[in-house]
């Protein structure tokens, strides 16, 4: 019996080392895709997965650390608070890749305070908003992304304005913001790995669809009402760092090249109408338009990569304060009497 | 006129913001430079500029630390507390008034010695006229009650460190100040220092700083914070030090600090930083605890190890957020929804203020839990006496945590949340290591850290926290006792009321003869040493800053029940730190019900 050879990435791993338990989400859940993409992301970027620092706050999106990356440490901690959980330990290990999952209700209700405070620290993580609509953990309630007019398969129309967040993200002055769908594979992955090769706060808002509560055609966040009225900036296509560029196909059309940290690139493929991700006020418009039209506008939406990152800011030493040795920690007993003296004095 | 020597109060009452601050620290460190035993209390109800402000000096040759029972000299300069402050007076007081407020002193009853210190004050320097005016009343007591010259020099120098032309300029006011006193006053008021041997290893320092620099002793690397008074102090001794004591070779910081949203995040970064294997800390105060409550039960369930200070100020609430209190000890000891019980450090001097700095890390790391050191606004904001602080006797104490594969090995069946050596504590590793990688979760879960409802592994987890923390009691700094040879009255204190306890102790054996044994609570959960004091005693009075006796309520639901019998609260908090007479006249009235041949 011949076995079919397993597939390695680029660091000799198989896609066997990136995948975690098994989901316990709803079948069909769109969170179950991204977690598939973030397996798939993490495995073709060729990211040491015990190098991944996966966050989490509370709510269907908070569980599904536990279904991938099994090899990486995580924490699922508390609702809303995953940012500043992040925040401590990027502060003592700035050396690992910080991966949080979130979702609407998490993040823009209950931590509404903690996502815009990361943002402004600039803190060095990939952000992603698993958004529904719903607060799937407790039956169904709308949460406060919500489009205006958007109805759950249960209760009324959902009459308030929506929290965006990409907006608000653009606003804060985040240097990576993008939206997709749990739908879009191709995008979401492409994003993704962008979006792992940043240095900085990266958010993607992936819009997907709640199967139990919120996939009826009146909901905007269903899955054939987002496939109807989706609206790409551009196609997506990333180029990893250890594959040499002037190898990749050259498009037809125009396109655009970001060039990430990493060494790695994505390149944005004209779609129609051109979008500088450069310009915030572009990126702006294009949300508000798509608003207005009931619809879902995705693509890389914001890029600046020329900000400092929160441990950057605080002139932290080269070495990760957690490898520090008990003499780099604890002042000498020199230190000490001198101290004493000096307050004696 | 009788003369007392180096045993009165003074009370000053001025505005914030006018340099009072200054002119009432000078007053302090001359009496100390001339090792004068002294202390100092600031009475603020805020920090906003304009509101009123006392300062009380208390000379007691005795080392009474507490702010004394009666005023012996009042000094009054702000306007807004002027008839109060005159009339509170007791009679025989000495009332030093400035006379340019031109607001009456109708006491016939006290001496009354005024002094035109703002148009002195203008006289030399127009545009200061209204700080400087302070260094007069300096001026005034340091001619009546005999402080030296070289000390006030002294106390000025270090007050205004390298500004010359301050150091002149209110040297002046306070030479001025002295002459005006001795030229139009009589000056023997009855109250005077005589200079005593000062230990030259001595120097005064806010428990907030020394608290600070514990920290920085202790390996911090991650502080966030979010500022409350009156915590704030604590954090900004933490940022001042930290360049001067911690820099890496590179130059680069050694300690990260995050002033935070709020002290949620402050709390939620505390717990990112001892989950990632960092030693992470943060400072606030009671309302910080209530908003941290939900983080701090996730970092017992999860077992994650942070330190968080709390230096208490008076609550319910807002409450009065520039008084001191110890009304936060059941807060702090049960935080957090769900069965929990964590470990509280409780310094009562600044030196454990430093000392449980650096150890609240190691226990931290040792029991895999949140540390809280437990201070408060007068332990914490006003300054007190060391000789000096002691290096820490051992190295730090990382705990059980596993960093190779080797060390993975040697365990036998190793669990995140398994019990390998039957203490409660389990071994961790951590983010980065690739070693037993789990998902940290503040939902149930089983000794390899996986999810579970299961009643038996939620039941067991639940019994070994408990078994843990329990096991730490007499692991913990035990108590300080001092013991009667008539082992008849015992009083058990915690935390600031150590500044008090030698006044009270000596007014109840002057009064009515009893001689009470004490012991100094240091932790909790509380020694067995606690046990013995309490078992071996007739009766036992637990005396506290608060209303409701919230060490009583923790000995009444832990101790043996025969012992309950015999345990008296004496608990009691207006905001102002505690006069020894009150606390003692309450003890002897909560006594006198079955204690009566005792006190007889």
């Amino acid at each position: 019996m011949s076995m079919r050879p397993i597939k390695l990435n680029v660091i000799d791993l198989p896609k066997a080392d990136y995948t975690g338990g098994p989901s316990s989400l709803c079948p069909g859940c769109g969170h179950d895709q991204i977690s598939n993409v973030i397996i798939q992301a993490a495995w073709e970027n060729g990211i040491v997965p015990e190098r991944i620092a996966k966050m989490s706050g509370i709510g269907c999106s908070s569980k599904t650390p536990a279904y991938f990356l099994g090899k990486s440490h995580g924490f699922n901690t508390v609702h809303g608070r995953m940012p500043s959980v992040t925040t401590g330990a990027n502060m003592v290990n700035k050396d690992l890749a910080f991966l949080g999952v979130s979702g609407d209700g998490d993040t823009a209700s209950i931590g509404i305070g903690q996502f815009i405070h990361a943002i402004r620290r600039n803190l060095n993580m990939v952000y992603i908003i698993e958004n529904n609509g719903v607060y799937g953990l407790t039956k169904g309630q709308y949460s406060a992304t919500v489009e205006k007019g958007s109805k759950k398969k249960k209760g009324a129309t959902n009459e308030n304005p929506p929290i965006d967040l990409c907006k608000m993200a653009i606003n804060l002055g985040c240097g990576f913001v993008a939206r997709s769908f749990s739908g879009s594979k191709k995008q979401l992955t492409a994003l993704l790995k962008a979006a792992l090769s940043h240095k900085g706060m990266a958010v993607i808002d992936v819009i997907s669809p709640c199967v139990t509560f919120a996939n009826n055609d009146e909901s905007y966040r269903s899955y054939n009402y987002v496939k109807g009225n989706e609206e790409e900036l551009h196609t997506v296509d990333y180029i990893p760092h250890f594959t040499p560029i002037e190898e990749v196909e050259v498009p037809e059309g125009q396109f655009e090249d970001i060039s990430l940290f990493d060494g790695s690139t994505l390149r944005l493929e004209t779609l129609g109408d051109d979008h500088d991700p450069s310009n915030a006020v572009a990126a702006l418009a294009a949300i508000h338009e798509a608003e207005q039209n009931d619809k879902h506008v995705t693509g890389l939406m914001y890029y600046d990569s020329e900000m400092k990152t929160a441990d950057e800011e605080l002139g932290l030493t080269d070495t990760p304060l957690v490898d520090l040795t008990e003499e780099e920690l604890r002042p000498s007993k020199q230190a000490l009497e001198e101290l004493n003296q000096s307050f004696r004095a | 006129m009788a003369n007392t020597v180096n045993d009165f109060t003074v009370n000053i009452a001025t505005a914030n913001g006018t340099g009072s601050q200054s002119a009432n620290l000078i007053l302090l460190h001359s009496m100390f430079e001339m090792g004068v035993p002294v202390s100092g209390k600031n009475l603020f109800p805020s920090n906003i500029s304009g509101l009123p402000t006392w300062f009380i000096i208390r000379a007691s040759d005795e080392g009474y630390q507490a702010p004394g029972d009666v005023t012996h000299i009042q000094v009054v300069m702000n306007k807004d507390t002027w008839l109060a402050d005159v009339e509170k007076a007791e009679p025989g007081t000495i009332i030093i008034h400035n006379m340019d407020v031109k607001l009456p002193v109708e006491r016939d009853d006290c001496i009354v010695l005024g002094m035109p210190m703002t148009k002195m004050a203008r006289s030399i320097n127009p545009k200061l006229a209204r700080m400087i005016a302070n260094m007069y009343y300096v001026g005034a007591l340091a001619e009546t009650l005999g402080i030296d010259e070289s000390a006030i020099a002294s106390a000025v120098a270090q007050q205004f460190n390298g500004k010359e032309k301050a150091i002149e300029l209110n040297l002046q006011a306070i030479s001025e100040g002295r002459e005006y006193a001795r030229e139009n006053w009589n000056c023997d008021i009855g109250y005077t220092v005589e200079a005593r041997d000062k230990d030259p290893n001595t120097f005064l320092i806010e428990g907030n700083e020394a608290a600070a620099l514990g920290c920085i002793f202790g390996g911090i690397n991650m502080l966030s914070w979010y500022p409350i008074t009156p915590s704030s102090s604590l954090a900004e001794s933490i940022i001042d030090w930290l360049p001067k004591l911690r820099e890496a070779d590179d130059g680069g910081a050694t300690c990260a600090v995050i002033q935070a949203e709020d002290e949620l995040a402050a709390a939620g970064m505390v717990i990112g930083a001892g989950w990632a294997g960092g030693r992470g800390m943060t400072c606030t105060s009671g309302p910080g605890i209530s908003l941290m409550s939900e983080f701090i039960g996730l970092a017992y369930f999860a077992e994650v190890p942070g330190v968080i200070w709390d230096v208490n100020r008076v609550g319910p609430s807002t409450g009065l957020p520039t008084r001191t209190q110890q009304s936060d000890l059941t807060l702090l000891y049960e935080a957090s929804h769900g069965d929990t019980q964590h470990i509280v450090l409780i310094p009562g001097s600044v030196d454990e203020c430093f000392e449980f700095g650096w150890r609240a890390f190691d226990v931290a790391e040792q029991y895999q839990t949140l540390v809280f050191g437990f201070s408060d606004l007068d332990l914490g904001m006003n300054r007190w006496v060391t000789a000096g602080f002691e290096y820490p006797d051992e190295k730090l104490d990382r705990g059980k945590v596993i960093r190779t594969q080797e060390q993975l090995d040697a365990i036998e069946n190793f669990g995140r949340y398994r019990d390998v050596d039957g203490d409660g504590i389990p071994y961790r590793t951590l983010p980065g290591s690739g070693l037993e990688p789990i998902l940290y979760r503040g939902t149930g879960h089983d000794e390899d850290g996986i999810y579970s409802e299961d009643p038996d592994v939620y039941a067991a987890t639940v019994a070994r926290l408990k078994r843990k923390i329990e096991g730490a009691r007499d692991k913990l700094p035990a108590p300080v006792v001092r013991e009667e040879k008539d082992k008849q009255v015992g009083i058990i204190y915690y935390g600031s009321v150590e500044n008090t306890i030698a006044e009270i102790d000596d007014i109840l054996e002057t009064t009515t003869g009893m001689k009470v044994s004490t012991c100094r609570v240091r932790a909790l959960p509380y020694h067995s040493e606690v046990e013995r004091f309490i078992a071996e005693h007739d009766q036992v009075v637990v005396l506290e800053i608060n209303r409701d006796g919230q060490l009583f309520g923790i000995l009444r639901k832990e101790l043996p029940v025969e012992l309950l019998s015999k345990l008296h609260s004496v608990a009691f908090s207006d905001g102002i730190p505690p006069r020894a007479r009150v606390y003692a006249e309450m003890i002897l009235e909560t006594l006198s019900g079955d204690t009566k041949e005792v006190i007889a």
